[in-house]
């Protein structure tokens, strides 16, 4: 099928145009987050092609790194995940065809990432359906595969960088983690949960034993912040 | 130090898969498993999201607070100081990612650069 080839190879060429290079960079600082954690490259580079979703791989380094209670990290880790339910509704539905295999589309749900995503969103409606999901697959196995690499270079250049650089590189996700959260704020709730976040952090961390100090800054503060926004929405 | 030592080599691999891919994926399964459009406005999804907002800061917060080796080089003032700078320069550039990162990251370097360490 050389029609599929040939969307394949577009999917390709538009992830190497900037997204796949965007979200390599971005993810370096979780390989050397991992190894601060005490976790070996293979673990680093297989949680970008397993997680394949920055923010989850920067809680689980982090919470593992921090001493968190493995219960604790698995529920945070999900927690940060929930909104791959509705990126993934939106993406799906394009991409399914009469004949489309259920593993086809587990497979293809597993890509769905902010990267992804947000090109699949820009790109698909205007292409013809039988060249959406080649398209797909293509621009997602190359964003992965460079982001995997990347996430490997991470770990391994921490470490031997100097230390002006090393600390830059350990820096790199909080700072672009913190972006993007930033970023995908729409509404006050959504500022008042960061603004709590950051608030609660220091009490938490050194009142809230147990490795479960992250859970309770995220109901309590996430909480707090979603009551305010229930309050208002009815008050208007 | 490290997280797994006296484990077998496979541990953290194991930990991987059942405390970060398993718990993760399980969103993309369902949402394969549901037909129907779930409404991104109703209150347990805007609850959600506001807890995995504050979530994430609090990693972030955590990682600033109580740094590892390689980012305590870095004094606690010029660590919040990359953050605050990084945020100016976000909302000076529209709320850019990437003029977040570019000062962020310019302020923290150049720092412990300066204070030679």
């Amino acid at each position: 099928m050389p029609a599929a080839r040939g969307a394949f190879f577009a999917g390709v060429r538009l992830a190497l145009s900037g997204p796949a290079f965007y979200v390599a960079l971005s993810l370096m600082g979780v390989g050397s987050l991992a190894r601060a954690a005490g976790f070996p490259v293979g673990a680093a580079a297989l949680s970008t092609i397993l997680l394949w979703a920055g923010p989850a791989q920067l809680l689980f380094f982090g919470a593992a790194a921090a001493k968190t209670a493995p219960p604790a990290i698995a529920l945070a880790v999900s927690l940060s995940s929930v909104r791959l339910l509705p990126m993934c509704l939106s993406v799906l539905p394009m991409l399914r065809e009469k004949k489309t295999r259920l593993p086809t589309m587990f497979a293809a749900a597993h890509f769905v990432a902010v990267t992804v995503w947000a090109e699949s969103l820009r790109r698909l409606p205007d292409m013809e359906r039988p060249a959406r999901k080649p398209f797909f697959f293509g621009l997602a196995l190359t964003c992965m595969g460079l982001t995997a690499f990347s996430t490997a270079l991470g770990f391994w250049l921490m470490g031997s960088l100097p230390k002006p650089l090393g600390a830059g590189l350990m820096m790199l996700s909080p700072i672009y983690f913190l972006a993007t959260t930033a970023r995908a704020a729409r509404s006050g709730a959504d500022w008042l949960a960061i603004l709590f976040g950051a608030l609660l952090a220091p009490l938490t961390m050194a009142y809230v034993g147990g490795g479960f100090d992250l859970l309770v800054l995220a109901l309590v503060g996430g909480g707090a912040a979603w009551f305010a926004g229930f309050k208002a929405r009815r008050a208007a | 130090m490290t997280l797994f030592s006296g484990e077998p080599a496979s541990a953290p691999y194991l930990a991987l898969v059942v405390i970060g891919f398993l718990p993760s994926e399980i969103w993309r399964a369902l949402a394969v498993l549901i037909a129907r459009r779930i409404d991104e406005e109703s209150e347990v999804f805007l609850f959600v999201r506001s807890v995995a907002t504050a979530l994430l800061v609090g990693v972030v917060a955590k990682i600033v607070f109580a740094p590892n080796p390689e980012l305590s080089v870095a004094p606690a003032w010029v660590r919040l100081g990359a953050i605050g700078a990084g945020a100016a320069a976000f909302f000076a550039a529209r709320r850019s990612v990437f003029a977040m990162i570019v000062a962020g990251e310019a302020t923290l370097i150049l720092a412990v650069w300066l204070l030679g360490k």
